[in-house]
């Protein structure tokens, strides 16, 4: 049956024979394919004609078909398998050949063919004017359009000779060969082409993905030669693979170089081989191999050992290796011969401590040498000036009243050196205690009085009452206050005011802020920083005498700083300046916290010990705190026990508080414990022996933080209630 | 009553000569030694009833002559005041434990040192003990 010649004319598209949706998605193979972007390489490897050939030209043989590798554009990649006679002719006579599909025989209309079957991802069958039938068939990678296998350029009907003519005549060859050419053609049927490009499909798909994983393949065996190469090459680290265990699994030149074992000595070998004797018998390679698995990144610097024996500075960097599952498999470790750079440093910082000490030294001379002629000027000036000698006239004792306030300025300067001295050594020391702060407020305000008092400046506190005590060594806070009210004195014009306050930190309920302002003249903007820098004074009032080292507000600073606060300026140039700063609250879990922490709570017991320190005669209640507090620290295991001390009342005994943690449960033990400690320390004891204990034990099954916690709970309520009964026993 | 009497064991003539006076006004009366062999013989001799001591001695430190004071057997229990250029911080518990009964930095608060001294003779019992007992 003939078909009818309208339905010939043009491009016709077969609807595809239904067939399964591509696989492609389900594979990860594909889906990897389609997260990466495809390069231009990658492209032209896929769909390299000279692969191809073999199965095309297989393929177009035994079906009988000219079939063609293109490109997603329609460009031919290779030539053609198995031409067919039509091919021949176009291609053949016409070397301007140039339309969008090679397998169609028409110039009016461009064959979508490959862009539909990219589209669809399914083969189309298309039909040219002359009757001539070919089949495209898409090749993806993912959803990476590459090209397209065209299959076909035969009849699947007797040809048409008006058809045939009118495309001979369009193309410009002749007619008789086409004609001749399309009577010799056996027609191959549109269903045979569309099982044809079905097969197609899938060998396409086959052979996309194996080419895909060769390339693969290839680019990793070449990335693992290039990684291989410099590992290998890297010679001043050593690069090697531990399992769990500490077996080594990989070793490069760098670590045979540095440590003197050859890869095929030391492969299956514990490295355990590279530490110290010392090292090992404390069993440092297995806990640093257990900190490595709970952390999964270790760095650590320390001795190793070479095969020869010889040791050098190492430093370690351990990386966890994870399999696809995340679990930790084994560990690359990264070592560094750092034996010079750790020579080096260790002698700048010797050089530097030495430094340090001979500054020391020479401040600490010089501000002792300077006390002693200092001494006798004062001695011989204070016998004169309080009427020793005689009688002084007005004129004459304000004379040596005003050399004794030099003589004042000239002590304090003596003692800013040795602060610093201390500072530079980074020995400068506080003695923290708990300590009211209103009352180093009112004593550094009594300090101060008469000099102000000579200013016609106004001294006032402001104070609230029911503030709570601070964590402060009051000798040092004293000293901060006296030097920031002298400098608001020095600074501040006759009939001037100057407040010292106190309150909460806004930000911070552990801090209480203490200020010092003034009325006087006030900091520029850009000296605001600078005032606590050393030997900084700021030139604010040409007539202001210049007077003092510049040293006080650096070693306020720093004293600030020790006790764990911060100070800072507000000012303006004209309006007065306030200095701030923060010092501690005082807490008991704050004191206790990281001595519990540093203890063994697992043992679970914790003893609470009090003593009662009573004043002998003579000796200053300041003092005999000291020695108290000096006494108590011999007795107990520092880092482990802790004394809490309870200022009693002016003038009455002082209590004492020791926490023992131990995992002894009978506080009798620990109680003659301390009282032999006692005893043998300070044998005419201020220290009333133990007047009593209490023995805690800490909950099993708590975290860290809540048993401090609870401890320091406990602790409160046993001081408390302590305080309670003596206060009524007296 | 005759006047106390109080040796300075300092090895600064100026200090000597400065502080005199003022222990003379206070009613007692002044010996000197300048380095610690004549500060031990001297005590032995005058019998002080106070030791006003420098620690930086020529002959041997302060703490030599604070421990030798201790074991003197007909002195065993006179009191010492620490008088030195020192800093506290490092030697102000070192010489209460040695058995001084104050420690001053030079230079002194007069008021404070003779207060000190009052106290040391057990002269002006301090307020403290009267509250504790």
């Amino acid at each position: 049956m003939r078909p009818e010649l309208s339905e010939d004319i043009g491009l016709c598209e077969y609807s595809p024979a239904p067939s399964p949706a591509p696989a492609y998605y389900s594979n990860r193979f594909a889906a990897e394919a389609d997260s990466m972007e495809l390069s231009l390489q990658l492209r032209t490897d896929l769909l390299d004609g000279d692969a191809w050939g073999e199965i095309l030209s297989t393929f177009s043989e035994t079906v009988r078909v000219g079939v063609a590798l293109t490109d997603a554009q329609g460009q031919l990649l290779g030539g053609c398998q198995n031409r067919q006679p039509a091919w021949s002719l176009v291609h053949d006579s016409r070397s301007d050949w140039n339309t969008g599909c090679p397998f169609c025989l028409s110039t009016h209309q461009p064959c979508t063919a490959i862009q539909d079957a990219l589209r669809t991802g399914l083969p189309v069958v298309v039909r040219d004017q002359a009757g001539f039938s070919h089949v495209a068939v898409p090749l993806s990678l993912g959803k990476h359009h590459l090209g397209a296998i065209l299959a076909g350029q035969v009849f699947d009907l007797y040809p048409d000779s008006l058809a045939l003519m009118r495309v001979a005549k369009e193309l410009g060859i002749s007619m008789p060969k086409l004609w001749d050419l399309a009577r010799k053609e056996r027609p191959v049927s549109k269903a045979i082409l569309m099982a044809a490009g079905n097969l197609l499909a899938a060998l396409g798909k086959a052979f996309v993905r194996q080419r895909y994983s060769g390339i693969l393949e290839a680019q990793l065996a070449e990335t693992n030669r290039y990684f291989r190469l410099m590992v290998e090459s890297v010679s001043d680290h050593s690069l090697f693979t531990v399992d769990l265990e500490g077996y080594v699994t990989s070793w490069n030149r760098g670590a045979e170089r540095m440590l003197g074992y050859t890869e095929v000595e030391i492969i299956g070998n514990n490295f355990s081989c590279t530490f110290i004797p010392e090292d090992i018998r404390l069993g440092v390679p297995e806990e640093q191999m257990n900190k490595a698995r709970l952390t999964s990144r270790a760095r650590d610097q320390g001795w190793r050992v070479r095969a020869n024996g010889e040791r050098f500075w190492a430093d370690v960097n351990k990386t966890a290796l994870r399999d696809d599952a995340g679990r930790v498999r084994g560990f690359a470790v990264i070592m560094q011969d750092v034996t010079e750079q750790k020579k080096i440093a260790t002698a700048l910082n010797d050089a530097r401590q030495a430094r340090e000490q001979l500054q020391e030294r020479f401040l600490s001379h010089v501000s002792h040498e300077l006390r002693t002629p200092l001494t006798a000027i004062y001695f011989f000036t204070t016998n004169v000036a309080d009427g020793l000698f005689g009688d002084l006239s007005p004129e004459q004792h304000e004379q040596l009243v005003l050399a004794l306030d030099n003589l004042e300025q000239l002590k304090g300067m003596v003692s800013d050196l040795l602060d610093i001295s201390r500072v530079d050594a980074h020995k400068l020391t506080i003695e923290p205690k708990p300590v009211s702060p209103a009352k180093l407020i009112a004593d550094a305000l009594n300090t101060c009085r008469t000099s102000a008092d000579e200013k016609k400046i106004t001294l006032t506190s402001n104070v609230t009452s029911s503030l709570p005590f601070v964590w402060a060594d009051p000798s040092r806070i004293r000293q901060i206050l006296t030097n920031l009210i002298d400098n608001g004195i020095k600074f501040t014009p006759e009939g001037g005011a100057i407040t010292v306050s106190i309150r909460s930190s806004p930000d911070d309920e552990s801090l209480l802020c203490l200020s010092v302002s003034d009325t006087g003249c006030g900091i520029g903007p850009k000296n605001l920083e600078l005032v606590f820098e050393r030997l900084t004074q700021i030139e604010v009032n040409p007539k202001a005498a210049r007077s003092g080292l510049g040293l006080g507000l650096f070693i306020a600073k720093e004293l600030v700083l020790e006790h764990g606060g911060r100070i800072w300026v507000e000012s303006q140039l004209g309006q007065g300046s306030s200095f701030f700063f923060t010092l501690p609250v005082f807490s008991l879990a704050k004191l206790c916290a990281p001595i519990l922490n540093a203890a063994n709570l697992n043992s679970g017991f914790v003893t609470l010990i009090t003593i009662d320190a009573v004043a002998p005669h003579a000796i200053e209640q300041g003092e005999q705190r000291l020695e108290i507090q000096k006494v108590l620290q011999h007795c107990i295991r520092p880092g482990h026990d802790m004394v809490l001390p309870l200022d009693g009342d002016e003038g009455s005994p002082h209590r004492y508080f020791i926490i023992a943690c131990s995992d002894i449960s009978d506080s009798f033990v620990i109680t003659s414990c301390v009282e032999r400690e006692l005893t043998k320390i300070s044998p005419a004891s201020k220290l009333k022996t133990v007047i009593s204990s209490r023995t805690l034990s800490v909950p099993e099954g708590m975290c860290e933080p809540d048993k401090i916690a609870f401890i320091v709970t406990e602790v409160e309520h046993l001081v408390q209630d302590h305080r309670m009964t003596t206060e009524t026993l007296q | 009553m005759s006047s106390k009497k109080i040796l300075i064991v300092d090895d600064d003539q100026q200090l000597v000569l400065g502080l005199s006076p003022r222990l003379k006004s206070n009613g007692y009366s002044v010996v000197s030694a300048m380095d610690a062999v004549s500060a031990i013989a001297m005590t032995r001799k005058e019998m002080p009833d106070l030791v006003i001591l420098d620690l930086g001695l020529p002959a041997g430190d302060g703490y030599e002559v604070l421990e030798r004071l201790r074991s003197l057997t007909d002195h065993p229990t006179i009191p010492v005041i620490v008088l030195s250029a020192r800093g506290p911080a490092d030697n102000k518990l070192r010489s209460l434990n040695a058995g001084a009964a104050a420690f001053f930095q030079k230079p002194p608060d007069n008021h404070e040192f003779i207060t000190a001294i009052r106290d040391a003779l057990g002269e002006t019992p301090a307020l403290s003990t009267f509250l504790l007992t």
